[in-house]
């Protein structure tokens, strides 16, 4: 008999646990939070990079120098940011933050991008036809950039079995669009050590 | 005296359970009997008439049965080659993403698969693919990238490609076969196309000592472009032989001139998925047992071997206008996937010769508990279950025994690769294809293809 009563107590046991690896769980984490998977790129390391971006270049001696030749604050476009990275890493995450560091600071202006710019540039030219005239924004208004923020993510990569070890450089530079020269350079640079499981079920 | 007979059949008890479980997992890994290869033919005939959705649906008809989930990375291999067939070079790169990150999910070593498969058969471990088919799914998502016009992205598997290669390369270091020759011929392009030369230099030298090493085993040596790509990246011109002069006729514009011209102009390279690629099939070996009674009543083992199938195309030809060049083949997939069975087949031999032992001894003790259990029989159903336990075992243990077939099969028989330069501007684009005989298969059109100065654009087609 107590046999059987410890076999049931196992079996429901053993039922109750699969039953819960069964049914889809979320929970809310803090987007500070450090959860890392996989090893790959995460949001972790997106933030890393964007809050490093942002104090180096609020800080940096490009703005001191802008302000102080001209009586505008400084107009910053988005350009190239290449991936030339080992993984698939979606670089608007960090860009975004420093744009909105620079927006919101308001030590920096920053126009649309050449991708965000022609969805402008067709609604203008939708209005031309399909709104009233007090409200219609007229073609050749736009706002000249200053500086294009271009950058690179570069990555080494050492693995050897189950370990890997991972490096990440994110490079960002603030190029004057007068004369090509690079008035700010930030870098960030990220390493990791992945095991790899040697067993699984 | 109650309570000893109880515990006596403790033992029995138990060695019935294991069988019972046994054959339970064989029926769910049997799955009504068909091979691997042989189940997936009709996913093979719908993917030759291009009828892919209806291959898809029978994809997903075909892994709805697959409940212990081994063959998950198969499927998803398997929908990616599909998708990419249909030309959803994006969909087919989110499957492809999902099969590599089961891939290297099922590096780890599963014990319960272990165990299993030294008691059942190889196919109740998950399929992680071989090594060239771990290679080639690098290709296959860079090509996509490209096809898709993103060249970065290809660039980043370029990259990633070089790792697995590499990890490969130590757990192998005798298969040089696994060279991945094409897919670093491939990244040469790519690495090129992106304004990284040194990266495409060493690729280009890497996939030409790749395609020497692998000449052995192949149908396939390195491609004439290839030389020409090498010193064009190093800064010369390419040396050509007498031979290769004489056999130019003045309509061709073979590869090495094409890769030259492209300098100027803009270059389509174009690849052709031909046939269907390695295929297992089974291969039974039985004798009956001279003692069946300490034993199986058939000692058998099943090993796979490696059926080639037939390849339709044996050249194509690319056309634009006046100018047209010829195929080459770029990648001999069957012959290094015979080149890989052939290396595993000891290690699968041993394995099936130790399960084979491992089987026999389990038949015979249950046989032996049967045997004692119709001495103590007591007529009911517990007791007639117990008697014919060492038959139940007998049986599942030979049908247990079956070959891993299972294979990436929508693989192509081989790729070929045709590059044709033309100035930039819209083209219209023919293929033709010829069979064995020389005789015209068929020919394709491609209507209005953008081709940009010193700018690759890559296209593919197939014909299974």
């Amino acid at each position: 008999m107590s046999k059987k009563y410890h076999v049931l107590v196992l079996v429901a046991a053993l039922s109750a646990a699969g039953l819960t690896g069964c049914a889809t769980q979320v929970k809310r984490v803090g987007v500070e939070e450090v959860k890392d998977l996989s090893g790959a790129w995460n949001d972790t390391d997106s933030r890393l990079v964007s809050e490093e971006m942002i104090r180096d270049s609020l800080s940096g001696g490009w703005l001191k120098r802008h302000l102080k030749n001209s009586k505008n604050e400084p107009v910053v476009i988005v350009g190239s940011i290449r991936n030339l990275s080992h993984e698939h890493i979606n670089t608007r995450t960090f860009v975004n933050d420093l744009e909105r560091a620079f927006v919101n600071s308001g030590d920096v202006r920053v126009v649309a991008s050449k991708n965000e710019r022609e969805g402008l540039r067709g609604e203008r030219l939708d209005m031309d036809t399909n709104v009233r005239e007090e409200t219609r924004k007229a073609m050749g208004q736009e706002t000249g950039a200053d500086y294009m923020l271009m950058g690179s993510i570069n990555t080494i990569i050492d693995a050897a079995g189950r370990e890997q070890v991972r490096f990440y450089q994110v490079d960002l530079t603030l190029v004057s669009l007068a004369n090509n020269e690079k008035v700010w350079t930030g870098q960030k640079k990220l390493k990791k050590e992945v095991q790899n499981a040697k067993l699984r079920f | 005296m109650q309570n000893f007979g109880s515990d006596r059949r403790q033992p029995a008890r138990a060695g019935g359970l294991f069988v019972g479980l046994l054959a339970l997992v064989a029926v769910l890994g049997m799955q009504g009997c068909a091979t691997h290869s042989e189940g997936f033919r009709s996913i093979e005939q719908q993917a030759a008439i291009r009828n892919i959705p209806g291959a898809i649906k029978a994809l997903d008809q075909f892994h709805a049965t697959d409940l212990a989930k081994t063959d998950e990375t198969l499927k998803y291999l398997n929908r990616g080659m599909l998708l990419r067939l249909q030309a959803d070079y994006s969909k087919s790169n989110t499957e492809f993403d999902t099969a590599k990150s089961l891939i290297d999910k099922l590096e780890a070593i599963s014990v319960a698969e272990q165990a299993g498969s030294a008691l059942i058969n190889e196919g109740v471990k998950a399929y992680t693919g071989d090594a060239n088919e771990q290679l080639l799914l690098y290709g296959f998502k860079a090509l996509n990238y490209l096809q898709l016009n993103d060249f970065d992205a290809a660039a980043v598997e370029a990259r990633q490609f070089d790792i697995k290669q590499r990890l490969i390369t130590e757990k192998y270091p005798e298969a040089k076969f696994i060279s991945g020759a094409f897919v670093r011929y491939l990244n040469g392009m790519i690495y090129e196309a992106v304004g990284e030369p040194d990266s495409a230099r060493i690729e280009f030298t890497k996939a030409l000592e790749g395609y020497q090493s692998q000449s052995k085993f192949t149908n396939c040596g390195a491609p004439s472009a290839l030389r020409a790509d090498l010193a064009r990246v190093e800064g010369k011109t390419p040396s050509r032989s007498k031979s290769s002069k004489r056999s130019r006729s003045k309509a061709d514009s073979t590869p090495d001139a094409t890769a030259a011209l492209a300098e100027a102009n803009g270059e389509v390279v174009f690849f052709l998925h031909n046939g269907l690629g390695p295929s297992l099939a089974e291969n039974l070996i039985q004798v009956p047992n001279p003692v069946p009674g300490q034993g199986t009543s058939l000692l058998r083992i099943a090993l796979p071997k490696f059926v080639e199938r037939p390849l339709p195309v044996m050249r194509f030809e690319l056309s634009s206008g006046g100018q047209s060049t010829n195929s080459e083949v770029a990648e001999d997939v069957n012959g290094l996937a015979k080149k890989s069975l052939e290396a595993r087949l000891p290690g699968i031999q041993t394995r099936a010769l130790v399960r084979l032992v491992a089987k026999n001894k389990l038949t015979a003790d249950a046989k032996k508990r049967s045997e004692q259990a119709a001495k103590q029989n007591t007529g009911d159903l517990a007791s007639m279950l117990r008697m014919s336990m060492g038959t139940i075992m007998d049986i599942t243990a030979t049908l247990t025994e079956r070959a891993d077939t299972r294979s990436w099969s929508l693989l192509p028989g081989n790729i070929q690769l045709a590059r044709l330069a033309l100035p930039p501007g819209t083209h219209d684009l023919k293929v033709s294809y010829y069979g064995v005989n020389g005789n015209l298969l068929s020919t394709r059109e491609f209507k209005g293809v953008r081709v940009d100065a010193a700018r690759k654009t890559f296209l593919s087609d197939y014909y299974l």
